[in-house]
């Protein structure tokens, strides 16, 4: 019935890009993939609009969510075409998003129903391996006050490569069948307090605070309850949380590093909404102003305009407001340079000369082993024998790892008629993870030992310009959490994307000492630095070189192992 | 100078070797010696420790050292295998082990000899052996994964020294011995290489038959 989708959403995109995050199911399949569920969020959202105001920027902000009534949706699809075409389109108020990105046709590859993302998440721990606290900023002011054009800008100013932004919509609470009569006759009170669904407000933003994974509930304004599929979102360096009533809560102001308040006039406002409500909803001028009279203003002066109290800065006019966007941004960059990111040149330049860690395991030198290393390490290999030669060696190093999880004593029946002092393993929940691309050449050798196993994926890459790595996908089995987890990688060099991925387990409530990372050849700096950072990791090579060069190649090293073992390296010519 | 993953056993002399153990290797020994095991899971951990004998049995191979320069241009120093080797497994049950070689050396020439027992008599004869013509110039990876006497073995061993085969030139791979066999086979031929994974008196003898399906 909401025909107006399509055409939406592809026409303009200045304010929001599609999540850069690496993203589990729910967000990749929600946000690209399903047509329908588009649609579904068009209708979400409101009819969104497509308004620019002036400075080509949408400030589609439902504050105070009105639900069209079914009739009149129904009126106007038909109508649609004697109106100019409406530029609805699907507005992501909750994503987290990379500010590099700016083009969204540019930083989606599609494959097979995939989506993945070309900017990737960057660090958000230190070289420690420890959680840096991001920043978080909460924004709030009456409905169609800007609060999201003032988010919007504070974004574009920062220039800080990660930001979450949280809206309060998220958190509408499921409506009972009457409430949604009420609602359909414009007699639900959106903008009370109890609207919302404080608690599990509170407890995604304190996760998000920690840096953790959250399931962020996407509403259904149709039918106002949730949508059976979640927004997975990461805890970011800055996060912005914004909605009418931000500041009502004493827990979420707590949680909140700096508070805005959007104040702009009231009947700058009221004339928003009702431009919007009346033009872009097909709504009278009637229902709008009794919503505005009877509940909209109401709320406003009892619940949201008392906590301007509790405001660092409050922001006139709203986005316009130049110089307090300036402020606000330079006060997030000191307290973002307090935390620190830098982490890849860093870590290359610790412990040298150190003992090696007790974390450490390293595959007996064997004379197979050595030779084995002797073919994949030598540049005038083929890549036939490559491939055969590391394959052999990874066996080798999964069996070893294997070796080294828990078993119990067991006694068995032999048909020999005698019993069998035996051992069977403790554990029979193990996962393997591979680190893209090296790391998935490991996973045939994984398979060919355990029946049945499954795999998660992860996909860090180096960014070219910053050294750093950066997160652009993953997919782990579900309950990861109470699996043993062999993390993959052909070769750890600064350990960098290694404890990237472990950072990553760790957020899927993985314990520490559950994860074994394996590798054929790791340097000692990298083994140094996650040993440093996750002491109960076990960590699996069959070789350890010294050194890494300038470009953080392991010395003597076996080269770039994806490209050697995919056959992706770089001709002659185009080298010289 | 690196001897590999195993140990020798100081009652059989400095070359019945014993793979490492450890829990793992205990694991898939008690899986195949588990009569409630299916056959399905019994092939899967019978190749899976096949797999590790044979990769313990390639590290009694000779080598030489040598140094290759990696892709970075740094220079690594590594060693090579003598070219020059080959397989001869003992039919039946020694076949099961010849993927697990294929696996690890992929044009690796296989012989075979065929031991029969005489049902009376218990007496092992050779019935069938064909080997590779220059079989006398290579080492030989004699494959047989259960020995409880070790009669068949003797028997095989006496005819790869018919085709002049030096007696230190053979390295015997096999997954289950009992301490009768290894005494055995020791005695018989003191300068042959022995490696197993277990020395245990009661050896698994529905290997074969479990393994092929013919029981």
């Amino acid at each position: 019935m909401w025909s107006v989708g399509k055409m939406s959403a592809s026409k303009k995109h200045t304010s929001f890009d599609p999540p850069s995050s690496a993203s589990s199911d729910s967000d990749v399949n929600d946000r690209h993939d399903l047509e329908p569920l588009l649609i579904d969020h068009v209708g979400a959202n409101g009819i969104c609009n497509g308004s620019t105001d002036g400075h080509g920027v949408d400030y589609c902000c439902p504050a105070s969510p009105t639900t069209v009534p079914a009739k009149t949706a129904r009126s106007n699809s038909s109508e649609s075409t004697v109106r100019p075409p409406r530029t609805a389109r699907q507005r992501q108020r909750t994503t987290s998003m990379s500010q590099k990105t700016s083009n969204p046709s540019e930083s989606i590859i599609r494959a097979n129903n995939r989506t993945i993302y070309t900017a990737g998440r960057p660090p958000w721990y230190n070289c420690a391996g420890q959680q840096v606290e991001p920043f978080v900023i909460g924004i709030c002011g009456g409905s169609a006050s800007g609060k999201t054009t003032v988010a919007q800008k504070i974004i574009e100013s920062l220039d800080v490569p990660w930001v979450t932004l949280l809206s309060m919509d998220c958190f509408y609470k499921i409506l009972n069948d009457k409430q949604h009569d009420q609602a359909l006759q414009n007699e639900y009170n959106f903008d009370h307090p109890d609207a919302f669904d404080i608690d599990l407000m509170i407890d995604v933003l304190r996760k998000l605070k920690e840096g953790r994974k959250v399931e962020v509930p996407i509403y259904n304004f149709i039918t106002h309850s949730r949508e059976p599929t979640t927004k997975t979102m990461y805890g970011a360096n800055v996060i912005i949380f914004e909605g009418i009533l931000v500041f009502h809560s004493p827990e979420v102001l707590k949680l909140l590093d700096m508070k805005v308040f959007v104040d702009t006039d009231a009947d700058i406002r009221l004339a928003r909404r009702l431009k919007r409500d009346i033009s872009q909803r097909g709504r009278d001028l009637e229902g709008v102003l009794k919503q505005y009279s009877t509940m909209v203003k109401p709320s406003y002066a009892n619940y949201i305009a008392p906590t301007m109290v509790h405001a660092d800065i409050i922001v006139p006019r709203g986005g316009e407001n130049k110089v307090a966007i300036h402020l606000i941004v330079q006060h997030v960059h000191t307290q973002l340079q307090l935390r620190g990111f830098k982490l890849r040149e860093t870590l290359a330049n610790s412990y040298i000369g150190e003992p090696m860690p007790d974390s450490l395991h390293l595959l007996p030198t064997t004379p197979q082993i050595k030779g084995l290393h002797t073919f994949i390490r030598n540049r005038e290999t083929s890549r036939d024998e490559f491939i055969f030669y590391s394959k052999r060696l990874i066996r080798l190093v999964i069996e070893y790892a294997l070796s080294l999880f828990p078993f119990t004593p067991v006694t068995v029946e032999t048909p020999q008629g005698v019993t069998y002092e035996g051992q069977r393993l403790a554990c029979k929940r193990i996962c393997g993870v591979s680190i893209l691309r090296a790391g998935e050449t490991m996973e045939q050798a994984i398979c060919d030992v355990c029946k049945d196993i499954r795999i998660g994926k992860i996909l860090i890459q180096t960014n070219q310009v910053t050294g750093e790595p950066e997160l652009y996908y993953l997919r782990l089995p579900k309950d990861i959490k109470d699996f043993k987890v062999i993390l993959m990688d052909a070769t750890v060099a600064t350990g960098a994307a290694a404890m990237m991925a472990i950072r990553v387990l760790l957020d899927h409530d993985v314990p520490e000492e559950n994860i074994m990372l394996v590798s054929l050849l790791m340097a000692e700096i990298g083994v140094h630095s996650i040993a440093y950072a996750f002491p109960n990791v076990r960590i699996v090579t069959s070789a350890l070189d010294p050194e890494i060069n300038e470009k953080f190649y392991v010395i003597p090293g076996i080269g770039n192992f994806g490209d050697r073992y995919f056959g992706t390296e770089p001709s002659e010519e185009y080298i010289s | 100078m690196c001897t590999g993953s195993s140990v020798s056993d100081a009652s059989f002399g400095p070359n019945v070797k014993i793979l490492n153990s450890n829990s793992q290797i205990v694991e898939l020994q008690t899986i195949i010696r588990d009569k409630n095991t299916s056959r399905s899971d019994f092939k899967f951990y019978a190749d899976r420790l096949i797999r590790l004998v044979i990769e313990e049995s390639l590290n009694q191979l000779p080598y030489s050292d040598c140094s290759v320069e990696t892709p970075t241009g740094a220079i690594y120093d590594g060693l090579k295998y003598r070219s020059g080797n080959c397989g001869v497994s003992i039919v039946r049950s020694g076949e099961a082990m010849e993927q697990g070689l294929r696996d690890c050396c992929r044009s690796i020439r296989i012989g075979k000899i065929l031991v029969e027992s005489d049902a009376d008599t218990h007496v092992a004869k050779v019935v069938y052996a064909r080997f590779p013509d220059d079989i006398a110039r290579r080492q030989v990876l004699l494959m047989y994964p259960i020995m409880s006497t070790g009669n068949t073995v003797l028997q095989a061993v006496n005819v790869l020294k018919e085709h002049g085969v030096p007696e230190d030139c053979i390295i015997l791979s096999n997954l289950f011995c009992t301490p009768i066999a290894a005494k055995t086979v020791v005695g018989a031929f003191p300068q042959m290489k022995i490696l197993t994974s277990e020395l245990h008196p009661v050896a698994p003898n529905h290997f074969g038959q479990k393994y092929f399906g013919t029981d």
